[in-house]
């Protein structure tokens, strides 16, 4: 290959230069204003102002651990559905496969907006279908926002019913590229169908079950429109209020944008943590 | 004997498949449930939501609750501003990114190894990490709050494009290419003529997969463009879910309007959006 | 038309050297192929030659003209990729006039060039037709007439009948050869067959790990090989060694003793190296003669024996454990596990490989 620099970056340059201005330069500068107090103009340079305030502020704490709360069991839960969904979608026993498919992949297209609208709609106390069933098969109505875990709850179940099939489309594709003839050759070593699952698939599908998982912890961490909209600005009483939530609140409503940037910065700690356990779990064996 | 081994074979696997079908259509049946009730509800009048029957039927009052939707947020006009933004973005955004993604497939060049590191390097950053300067940035120092252009040119930093046609590029026998170079054809009519065709399935994915996160987005149209007259359709229905006397099955007909469209190309194009979402998995 | 020389290329990435200063002229109109097994820098010789690979050192001249730093497309010359290359989305006609079209080149003189190419391959049925549509054979037709069109002035071939079968691939040998004396162009071809370099070069350029072993007529290769790997290389099946010791150096040359006592005595001009050591004694499978009627007799044990027609292979040991295979006209065998090598059809190898005359 030879060298064609002038060629190459007319190439990058229209992107570089957005990818620069939009992204790397924002990364940087959301950093640089952490660490200025913004409540006064002109800003002023006070490393200690925000993440101080930061490390004691219980508002920010309460934003974290429902944050966390909802990623430890969020998550899980959703993975292994999502692998449940793609290992029986890919049996060639299943009749109707493109109704199934329709069924689990749907919610992929649906905006925030449009199913945060109808989970409050389904979880309305009175008139919501949740309770009509609920109280149909005689058990008692649950006043699912105003009280902290129920609300927890639905927002855990939407977040679950929007992206269970978008991991599952990924470990289908994964569970895809697994050559057939491994399976073949281990019925003819009488290995049962469900070793199978666990001492091929699963192993197999390991790196991909844990780019889902970084996916989603990454996405969950970012939760926004759910808690916005679907329990009304993270209620009840800041109950359901996450880290994108009181970002928003302390950078768009307080216009606090020095103390919003350490939140931020925060999340991408957190981020890049992840990230690294996923770099360390799918590490080659040397 | 081997006739009654088989017919026993063939018995297990109708059990296996009885028992699979058992649980996976009570599964699929609740998920389609939601969708199922955003229907239901958009074609249903006010007084019937919320009322203690349990409705599972479509009615007939879709288009008047598209009325009440228009009357209370011009809802049609988002739709519009929505359409030509994703329309927009999405043609610029595969646009600029199979360029990047074929100058780091194709060449040697300078800095390849940097900048591909930082591509992927901050890939998985949090978008929130850039909303504060973005901001900042678009609305106070360019003064673009409330334009199109601050819909479409920041969500242009997308790098997923970019890693995406990269891959397809470098999958591609690059021969083809010195071919067409030994026959004196310049790089961007090679680009244009040979690779982009070549590219068409992943460039389809590609498109519809930035048409849906464009049509879907909500926080930076929510903070950028937040005038009425300026503001996307999912944006456009947020601003009334908070409301205490609004229309809900208005918003519930706002939220058929914005979901249908995404579910026809969905039912229609399934095999380029599964393509586009699996490859995200493609490193 | 164009002759074409390289001084002293070089070629590395990185730290790593993979062309060792390779030095060659080929005259106008000339057909020389490249070969050597897989790994030995052929291909990426010839895309240097291209402009495909930058020239970490030395000079390549096309037409007198040092090309170094000239576009591919301004080299003159025309490639037939070893995947052919063609461009899948297009009709045969499309991938012919492709090139000329993008570089804004007449209508008119387009069209004629593409007919001409499609007479002189037969493909004139086949324009309409996408690549997929076509058979390995046409393909590779096809990708031979693109470089045609461009009229170059050299023909560069990489590995071209590679993904053919073999029926095929002596069809288009026999082809290339009959466009080559049609077109009188210079060619330049790469392959890691020998066979195909025999039948269709002027010359040959042997090639190993980087270094060019020998550059030769294919008949001079095969009969006054100037080191054991292209000895080896060059003939099928391979040339036989036999290990063998140095005996004593007399006026009439050096004698060596192989395994079982038999003495062999080659005249030899140049040194000889010290009575016992090492050296391999070569005879290609064709030139082993009947026991008595040569210069010395070796007895072998036979392991097995391959008739195909006309000729038959006996695939034997000698006493000392060497393998080697006799080729015999069918009417010949015989049990007889006899066989001698005369000295006129036999080389001597020092223990470094190098050719002792």
């Amino acid at each position: 290959m030879r060298y064609q620099n002038a060629t190459a970056y007319r190439f990058l340059a229209p992107y570089l230069l957005i990818f620069s201005i939009f992204w790397l330069w924002p990364i940087i500068d959301s950093f640089l204003i952490s660490f200025q107090a913004t409540r006064t103009v002109p800003w002023r340079f006070a490393p200690g102002f925000n993440w101080g305030r930061l490390i004691g502020d219980p508002a920010f704490f309460n934003a974290l651990k429902n944050t966390l709360l909802i990623l430890v069991i969020q998550v899980p839960v959703m993975i292994t559905l999502a692998i449940v969904m793609a290992v029986l979608l890919n049996s060639p026993l299943l009749k109707a496969r493109g109704l199934f498919r329709f069924a689990f992949f749907a919610p992929v297209v649906v905006g925030e907006v449009a199913y945060s609208a109808v989970f409050r709609l389904m979880f309305n106390l009175d008139y919501g279908i949740i309770n009509k069933l609920l109280n149909s098969v005689g058990l008692p109505s649950i006043d699912w926002f105003s009280n902290v875990t129920p609300a927890m709850a639905v927002i855990m179940i939407a977040v679950t019913w929007r992206w269970a099939g978008y991991n599952a489309i990924i470990l289908l594709a994964g569970l895809q590229s697994i050559p057939q003839d491994v399976y073949e050759a281990a019925t003819l070593d009488r290995v049962s169908k469900v070793k199978q699952f666990f001492y091929i698939t699963l192993p197999l599908l390991k790196p991909i079950i844990v780019f889902c998982a970084v996916l989603s912890i990454i996405g969950t961490m970012q939760l926004f429109t759910e808690p916005f909209l679907i329990t009304e600005r993270g209620g009840p009483g800041g109950g359901t209020e996450t880290l994108g939530l009181l970002l928003y609140r302390q950078g768009f409503r307080s216009l606090n944008f020095g103390y919003a940037s350490a939140i931020a910065y925060t999340m991408a700690g957190l981020a890049i943590a992840i990230s690294l356990v996923q770099l360390w779990l799918t590490r080659e064996p040397k | 004997m081997s006739s009654r081994s088989s017919s026993s074979r063939s018995s297990a696997r109708l059990g296996r498949s009885i028992a699979l079908h058992l649980f996976l259509t009570p599964l699929a049946l609740i998920w389609l449930f939601p969708l199922w009730m955003m229907v239901i509800f958009s074609t249903m009048p006010d007084r019937g939501i919320f009322s203690p029957s349990i409705e599972l039927l479509p009615h007939g009052n879709f288009l008047d609750n598209v009325t009440n939707l228009q009357r209370g947020t011009n809802f049609i006009g988002a739709i519009g501003i929505s359409v030509s933004v994703a329309v927009t973005y999405t043609f610029l955004s595969v646009l600029l990114t199979s360029m990047a993604g074929w100058a780091l497939a194709r060449y040697q060049f300078f800095g390849k190894g940097i900048v591909a590191a930082i591509i992927l390097g901050t890939i998985t950053l949090p978008y929130a990490v850039v909303l504060i300067p973005q901001f900042i940035m678009v609305a106070r120092d360019f003064k673009l709050a409330n334009t199109w252009v601050a819909l479409i040119v920041p969500p242009l930093f997308n790098s997923l494009g970019v890693l995406f046609m990269r891959q397809a590029f470098s999958m591609m026998p690059h021969e083809l290419f010195d071919a067409a170079r030994v026959e004196g054809v310049k790089e961007w009519r090679i680009f244009l003529f040979v690779a982009l065709p070549l590219a068409r399935p992943m460039l389809a994915a590609l498109a519809i997969i930035l048409f849906l996160a464009s049509w879907n987005n909500y926080l930076w149209p929510l903070l950028i463009n937040s005038k009425p007259g300026a503001m996307t359709a999912p944006v456009a229905l947020g601003t009334l879910i908070g409301l205490t006397k609004v229309s809900w099955g208005g918003i519930m007909a706002g939220a058929v309007l914005l979901t249908a469209p995404m579910l026809v190309v969905f039912v229609l194009l399934q095999r380029h959006f599964i393509a586009g979402i699996a490859a995200g998995a493609i490193k | 038309m164009a002759g074409v020389s390289l001084n002293n290329v070089v070629k590395r990435f990185g730290d790593f050297e993979i062309i060792h200063g390779a030095s060659l002229d080929i005259t106008d109109g000339e057909f020389v192929v490249f070969v050597g097994p897989s790994g030995c820098g052929k291909s990426t010789l010839l895309r240097m030659i291209a402009g495909l690979e930058d020239i970490s050192g030395g000079e390549i001249a096309i037409g007198g003209k040092v090309m170094n730093d000239v576009e591919p497309a301004d080299r003159g010359i025309a490639m037939v990729f070893q995947s052919y290359a063609l461009y899948p989305h297009m009709s045969v006609e499309q991938n012919l006039s492709f090139g000329l079209r993008m570089n804004g080149n007449p209508k008119a003189d387009t069209d004629r060039r593409v007919k001409r190419a499609s007479e002189i391959l037969r493909i004139t049925e086949l324009m309409a037709r996408r690549p997929r549509q076509l058979s390995g054979g046409q393909r590779q037709r096809v990708a031979i007439g693109r470089a045609i069109v461009r009229e170059p002035q050299v023909f560069l071939f990489d590995e071209p009948l590679s993904n053919l079968d073999a029926e095929l691939r002596v069809q288009m040998r026999v082809e290339i050869s009959r466009l080559h004396k049609e077109l009188g162009t210079t060619m330049i071809y790469v392959t890691h067959d020998q066979i195909e370099a025999m039948t269709l070069a002027d010359r040959i350029v042997v090639l190993r790990g980087g270094h060019v072993e020998q550059i030769g007529r294919p008949l001079d290769l095969y009969s006054d090989p100037d080191n054991q790997f292209v000895a080896g290389f060059v003939g099928s099946p391979k040339m036989n060694f036999i290990t063998a010791r140095v005996l004593e150096r007399g006026a009439s040359g050096v004698t060596v003793e192989l395994a079982g006592g038999t003495r062999l005595t080659q005249p030899l001009k140049g040194p000889a190296p010290e009575p016992g050591s090492k050296v391999v004694v070569g005879v290609r499978p064709e030139h082993f003669g009947h026991a008595g009627k040569g210069d010395a007799d070796l007895s072998v044990t036979i392991d097995v024996v391959e008739h195909l027609g006309g000729t038959s292979f006996l695939y034997a040991s000698t006493a000392a454990g060497d393998d080697i295979v006799i080729q015999r006209d069918a009417a010949e065998v015989s049990d007889a596990p006899e066989i001698t090598v005369s000295v006129r059809k036999s080389y001597l190898f020092d223990d470094k490989g190098r050719r002792l005359r």
